[in-house]
């Protein structure tokens, strides 16, 4: 049975786990200033699972053993994965009106996490990417079925990636069809990279029990495909990381429009240069249509119209991390200073400080 | 109420006062004005030197002599710079048209060869539309250090790229200064706050560490390369900065001595006497070390009896990096990099 929303109104009460949830319904919304979700440090090196409000105040900081990197929330329920950071053993599923560490997501054997999951829409099951340790490098998706009554993951079998390293994943507008950006870097279970003079990166469309769609490639193979977001019409963009020579410029953000194959986003060379080779989190503003991106190791973030590739804002921002769509623009946090808001309209750029704490932010945030 | 103006004045005073008494931000003001800009405004300088000196040297006016001395003293400032390098020459790929380091497969020689048979001579067109690889010290130091090239018998070769090599490096030292220049150029970025790139002089000063410490890393892998650290503890005496003109040590003091600038200044916002003892000798110590090197690098990595003095030397390095790493950044409560160093 697909777990769905109409199903939790009606059932809510009969289930434990739901019904340990039942102020679910009177959490959301309520005029809340959005909730940031993002993986966090302290100055001591502590991991947390953290939660705030975008007006500053805090919901929760959960203190966790293994840093974490990307958060798949709930499509309905307020609970949330934070996804372990490669080569983790461990993730957190995490309620979201307190904080409570409702689960340690203990990784298969043979198996860590890459940070990036995904809840399918109907709620009852999560998509990770993983890495077999007994093939290092092979992809596959780990998936979990939320279990309705006791409110934990459980873990239930894998389908291949149909590629090596794979990193972050999304679902297409189909919701059912995800896209696995296949990083092409194959590590043993630790964060050294055994393979840079022969990566194979990929982009992947598949669906969720594991048929290939579409396989398809860069013309540069040190080019590592890493992150990804997805538009409404199913215009997929990525960003890459680059393994090879430092002094090189090569492109690093992609596009793969419906019905074209994949190919380079058309930045030009001297924005390329300002990201050091470096891209890291990526979203898109489906109403305006505009994609944002951080490139922290250039201190730099930029936005660009999804559909000409004009430039939009194209900024210094110290060590930028994790952005996500809020409002008009885009909220970006900070690995080492403050974090801002910034919106494009009508030829301006509007930016102002947010009042969440400075620095510590890990590379992906999710607002809602 | 009404607020009369002899009772605003002193209010205002204080105010005043208490924001010029922000001892982060007189800090961060020294830097920006004592030490970061005027390293720029000499690497700037003696860019063009180097360009008199080539010409001169080019139309039979100066000795070989003199171009050398005239490299050396760029080579000398660039490297004080590196730990000052904040802002726009550590960006946009900038650095690597300065020096091309490490050259693990001897790509100055053949780039500048392969250039020079495909377009002589070579204009300065040609040079600014080549790699980054040719257009820098490390290609000069080549034409004028390396045992292959005859510069007396191959001027006519070789000086249409020394004079280019110059030039760009003159324009691109005046391009960074004009960056630092302006109500958006990087001195007022360091000097009021908030601004589109920090939000507080804490952040500058992040940022002003970061680099630092970073180039202090880089110093290590400097001496550790050519140690053959990441070579199974083989020797690499090629992979030596500026191994040619025989300048790796210099080089290695004159980034130090930046480093230390930096620190000259920093000192004061220490809250630890003992942290501060601590610094002060690991740069004395460090420094000591460095002047103590009896050869060239590029011979004593290549001398088993000078090992331990090299892991000493590095060990040094390796405790003062540390030390401002990890406890001179819990000591000011200032956080020096996180994605940026270890991203996924």
């Amino acid at each position: 049975m697909t777990l769905t929303r109409r199903h939790l109104l009606g059932m809510g009460a009969a289930l434990g786990g739901v019904a340990a949830l039942g102020g679910w319904a009177f959490w959301q919304g309520k005029g809340q200033s959005p909730l940031l979700l993002s993986a966090r440090n302290d100055d001591a090196g502590k991991h947390y699972c953290t939660g705030y409000f975008l007006d500053g105040k805090r919901a929760f900081a959960t203190p966790v053993a293994e840093r974490c990197h990307d958060v798949a929330r709930h499509p309905f329920l307020p609970l949330a994965l934070f996804v372990g950071r490669r080569p983790a053993r461990e993730s957190y599923l995490i309620d979201l009106r307190d904080g409570g560490l409702l689960q340690i997501v203990r990784g298969q054997p043979q198996r860590h996490f890459y940070g990036h999951a995904v809840f399918h829409g109907a709620g009852e099951w999560l998509y990770a990417t993983e890495n077999d340790l007994n093939e290092p490098g092979r992809g596959v998706l780990g998936r979990y079925r939320l279990d309705q009554g006791n409110l934990q993951l459980v873990h239930e079998g894998e389908v291949p990636t149909h590629g090596v390293g794979p990193h972050q994943l999304a679902w297409m507008p189909d919701g059912e069809s995800l896209v696995v950006a296949n990083g092409g870097i194959r590590t043993e279970g630790s964060r050294e990279k055994t393979n840079l003079h022969s990566m194979s990166p990929s982009l992947v469309v598949m669906d969720r029990h594991g048929e290939l769609h579409s396989k398809e490639t860069l013309q540069h193979s040190q080019s590592s495909i890493r992150h990804l977001a997805v538009a409404s019409d199913g215009t997929i963009i990525t960003g890459q990381q680059y393994q090879g020579e430092a002094w090189e410029t090569v492109p690093l953000l992609a596009v793969k429009r419906p019905e074209q194959p994949y190919q380079p986003f058309p930045v030009g060379a001297s924005q390329l240069a300002m990201m050091d080779q470096y891209t890291a989190s990526i979203a898109i503003h489906g109403e305006r249509r505009q994609v944002a991106m951080t490139a922290p190791r250039g201190n730099r973030f930029f936005v660009w119209d999804l559909d000409t590739a004009e430039t939009l804002v194209d900024v210094p921002m110290e060590d930028c991390a994790g952005v996500g769509v809020a409002g008009d623009g885009f909220a970006v946090t900070s690995g080492q200073g403050r974090c801002r808001y910034f919106s494009y309209q009508d030829g301006q750029v509007a930016s102002h400080w947010l009042d969440l704490p400075g620095g510590w932010w890990d590379n992906h945030l999710r607002l809602g | 109420m009404k607020m009369r103006m002899r009772n605003v004045l002193p209010v205002l005073l204080a105010m005043l006062v208490a924001a010029c008494s922000d001892p982060r931000q007189e800090v961060t003001e020294q830097l920006t004005n004592q030490v970061l800009l005027p390293a720029h405004e000499k690497w700037h300088g003696s860019n063009a030197a180097l360009l008199v000196a080539t010409e001169g040297f080019c139309a039979g006016e100066l000795d070989v002599s003199a171009l050398e001395q005239a490299f050396y003293r760029t080579l000398q400032q660039w490297s004080y710079l590196q730990p000052l390098m904040i802002g726009p020459m550590a960006e946009g790929n900038r650095s690597w048209q300065v020096q091309f380091w490490p050259d693990k497969r001897n790509m100055v020689a053949r780039q500048v060869e392969d250039l020079l048979a495909a377009a002589s001579p070579l204009s300065q067109e040609a040079l600014e539309g080549a790699s980054v690889v040719v257009q820098g010290l490390s290609a000069f130091e080549y034409v004028v250090f390396d045992e292959a090239v005859d510069l007396t018998s191959q001027g006519d070769r070789y000086c249409p790229l020394l004079t280019g090599i110059a030039r760009h490096q003159q324009a691109l030292s005046g391009e960074v200064l004009s960056l630092w220049a302006g109500s958006e150029g990087m001195t007022v970025m360091l000097t009021a706050f908030p601004n589109a790139r920090f939000a507080s002089a804490d952040e500058a000063l992040g940022s002003i560490l970061r680099t630092q410490i970073t180039a202090v890393d880089v110093l290590k892998k400097k001496l550790g390369v050519p140690m053959g650290r990441l070579n199974q503890g083989v020797a690499q005496p090629w992979q030596a900065e500026a191994w040619r003109s025989q300048h790796s040590a210099g080089n290695l003091q004159a980034s130090l001595s930046g480093a230390q600038a930096v620190w000259e200044r920093v000192r004061s916002l220490v809250a630890s006497a003992d942290l501060v003892t601590r610094i002060d000798a690991a740069y004395q110590d460090t420094g000591k070390k460095l002047a103590a090197l009896p050869a060239p690098l590029v011979t004593l990595v290549q001398e088993p009896e000078q090992q331990s003095q090299l892991q000493s030397l590095y060990d040094s390095l390796d405790n003062l990096e540390t030390l401002q790493q990890v406890e001179l950044a819990r000591d000011l409560g200032i956080q020096i990099g996180f994605n940026a160093n270890d991203g996924d």
